[in-house]
């Protein structure tokens, strides 16, 4: 189980995690929603060790992430998706792959990259295990920044924004992706402004306001109007992404 | 006292080869900026012949030790024109014509940085090759190449050193002259290198408020 | 007096084994250079204070001290304090402090051009501090530092021929007793000013090639 209990970052003046609240249980697929400077990607960066908590509890298997010894082992249990991919330059797609179960968990090299090689052809790049970052496309990087996660076998997978810095074409790839995960009991804490996608595979779907957990609802509720959308910043939210 | 201990007068020998030191760096900086500034000027008035002349001697002057330099000048020269240079005089030949295969660069550099468009512009407005260099790229090519100027001079007055190899009685000189009296070499060396620290530190703080007030000058111009 | 190259004939061989001295000597020290260059690097981007400092003071000496000034101190100081060594040892020690000021430097400023995003990549991953350092940081630095490394060295190819004023006979120490030998210094440094520029040339037509090889995966596929 991984949970947020009562968690506050500031940087500086500003207050960006006021007092926030969340469980994800082992299968479920947990969206974020919220509007930009809501505090979403800070969230997944507090659950992943990048940034200190000031106040709270953040638990992922029991390992306390604000413990250095516990971080070590709540990181191999949560893998990230970053926006930006951040894949290592000069390493291959496989390479990029296979470099932390090599050094990391101490898995054989042959076997790390049968496994890696296999990821890739999961997500349809079987025939660029060889390329390097800047020989493919935006959406190839994020199906390789996927695999990247997913070769540490995480528990939880944290993605955040990961489709925000692809056009729409390479948008739909990477969301195939993750629907395919998804569908196979991945647990994911998916962070994104794709509103519809995320109605279509989350189980629970979240509201982050300025700070704070505004709703936190199982996804058909979320969408009702009875539910979620009679929050008045959820549905001003959700016409304002439709309209775009 | 021992023939072989510091005295006194030691720190007027060493005053003394600060000044050539700095003299001669003054004087081969004025001449280096002058010449390699008319050779920009030669590059961008694409006169034949010249214009690759000068590009090859820089190459040669910039790609090649300016020890050899001075050996070619101080040695060679006597022996093949058969003419008189004193220490002093292939000195001032030798670092004039480095730093100004120096400035040559980074004035033209400066120069190829200036939009062409610019001096098209400028061009269309009737203006000659001599008023687009003189009203339009000269200010502002000085502007810019201020601070690799000042980067270029701070590492010119350390090349001065090599010219105590033909003789010349500059600071390194003095250095070589006590070491050789006194035998102990940490405390004259460290002292040597202390004043070029010094002074090298002077030039480049001199050069960076003199790059502050250009700008300051400039800035209505946005550069 | 005619310029005749064919007295030198005879002493090719002599010149070659100076020229041999010379690049053993810059290959010695521009590995030095870069070993000490990665450590200073580190130094300067630690967390401590006194280590950023005491390596920052480092790079400013050795920046703004003339190199012969450094030579000396090395060749007449060791003995002093009981260091004998050879002067080709001394002239690399040298040449690998001196080039390390700027190795550093170079090195340095590809550690921090790297995307702190890759880094966060890493440490998520579980990479330990060390190992993110020796298999991402510093490759990914030292592939972008090939250039200005290959300026570093070009340098220290130039400032080689300083080490022949601590009697050592590379290049520029043997064309000196070339020199004397056949009273013709003109033609003699003549050619070895166009061998050094050539050497440089080579060299970096060879650091072109190798920045292409080595970042061939990180340019964008052409077209």
């Amino acid at each position: 189980m991984l949970k947020v209990e009562n968690v506050k970052k500031s940087f500086g003046a500003a207050t960006v995690l006021n007092g926030v609240n969340l469980t994800v249980r082992p299968g479920e697929v947990v969206s974020i929603l919220g509007s930009s400077g809501s505090g979403k990607s800070t969230l997944i960066r507090c659950i992943n060790g990048l940034e200190k908590l000031d106040a709270g509890l953040i638990t992922v298997d029991e390992f306390d992430v604000s413990k250095p010894k516990e971080l070590a082992e709540a990181r191999k249990r949560s893998g990230t998706v970053f926006q930006l991919f951040n894949l290592y330059p000069h390493m291959t797609a496989l390479k990029n792959i296979t470099l932390a179960p090599v050094e990391v968990l101490k898995r054989p090299r042959d076997e790390a990259e049968a496994e890696g090689r296999a990821l890739l052809a999961s997500v349809g790049l079987g025939d660029r295990a060889d390329a390097y970052p800047a020989q493919l496309s935006g959406g190839q990087r994020q199906r390789v920044g996927i695999c990247r996660a997913l070769a540490m076998k995480p528990r939880y997978l944290l993605l955040d924004e990961v489709t925000s810095a692809l056009d729409p074409e390479m948008t739909a790839e990477v969301l195939t992706i993750l629907a395919k995960l998804a569908a196979e009991g991945t647990t994911m804490v998916f962070v994104t402004h794709e509103v519809e996608f995320a109605r279509q595979i989350s189980n629970r779907v979240v509201f982050l306001e300025k700070g704070t957990l505004l709703v936190d609802l199982p996804t058909k509720d979320f969408f009702d109007p009875a539910g979620g959308l009679a929050q008045p910043r959820v549905a001003q939210f959700l016409s304002k992404m439709r309209k775009d | 006292m021992r023939f072989t201990d510091f005295t006194s007068y030691d720190l007027v020998l060493l005053a003394q080869g600060l000044a050539t030191t700095i003299g001669l760096f003054l004087a081969t900086s004025l001449i280096g900026l002058a010449i390699g500034a008319l050779w920009a000027v030669i590059r961008f008035y694409r006169v034949p012949v010249l214009t690759q002349l000068v590009a090859f001697l820089a190459e040669i002057l910039k790609n090649s030790p300016v020890l050899v330099q001075l050996f070619l000048v101080f040695f060679g020269f006597p022996a093949f024109f058969k003419v008189n240079v004193t220490p002093v005089e292939a000195a001032v030949i030798t670092l004039s014509a480095n730093t100004a295969a120096f400035v040559y660069v980074i004035g033209v550099s400066a120069i190829e940085s200036i939009a062409r468009e610019q001096v098209e512009a400028a061009r269309v407005f009737g203006l000659t090759r001599w008023q687009v260099l003189r009203h339009v790229i000269a200010p502002q090519a000085a502007a810019f190449s201020v601070g690799p100027l000042v980067a270029l001079l701070v590492n010119q007055l350390q090349v001065t050193s090599l010219i105590s190899v033909i003789g010349v009685v500059d600071l390194t000189k003095i250095g070589n002259i006590l070491n050789l009296r006194t035998l102990k070499p940490f405390i004259v060396w460290s002292v040597v290198g202390l004043l070029y620290y010094l002074a090298a530190k002077l030039v480049a703080t001199l050069g960076a408020r003199f790059e502050d007030r250009l700008r300051a000058h400039s800035a209505f111009r946005g550069l | 007096m005619r310029f005749d190259l064919t007295i030198l004939a005879p002493h090719i061989g002599f010149l070659a084994e100076g020229a041999l001295l010379t690049v053993q000597a810059c290959i010695l020290s521009l590995i030095g250079s870069v070993i000490l260059g990665m450590l200073v690097a580190i130094a300067r981007t630690s967390a401590a204070g006194w280590v950023r400092r005491l390596a920052f003071v480092y790079v400013d000496l050795f920046r703004n001290i003339p190199f012969i000034v450094q030579l000396f101190f090395f060749y007449y100081g060791l003995p002093e304090i009981g260091i004998y060594i050879d002067a080709f040892t001394t002239g690399v020690i040298a040449l690998s402090i001196a080039g390390g000021a700027y190795a550093s430097d170079v090195i340095r400023s590809g550690i921090l051009a790297i995307d702190n995003g890759i880094l966060e990549a890493a440490e998520v991953s579980g990479l330990s501090k060390r190992k993110t350092f020796t298999r991402i940081v510093l490759p990914i630095a030292l592939r972008t530092s090939v250039r200005p490394l290959g300026s570093v060295l070009i340098n220290m190819i130039l400032t080689s021929s300083i080490l022949s004023t601590i009697t050592l006979n590379e290049l520029t120490g043997s064309a000196k007793i070339v020199a004397s030998d056949t009273f013709r210094p003109f033609e003699i440094y003549v050619v070895l000013l166009v061998v050094y520029a050539a050497l440089t040339w080579l060299v970096s037509l060879g650091i072109g090639l190798l920045h292409r090889r080595l970042n061939r995966d990180m340019l964008e596929p052409v077209g």
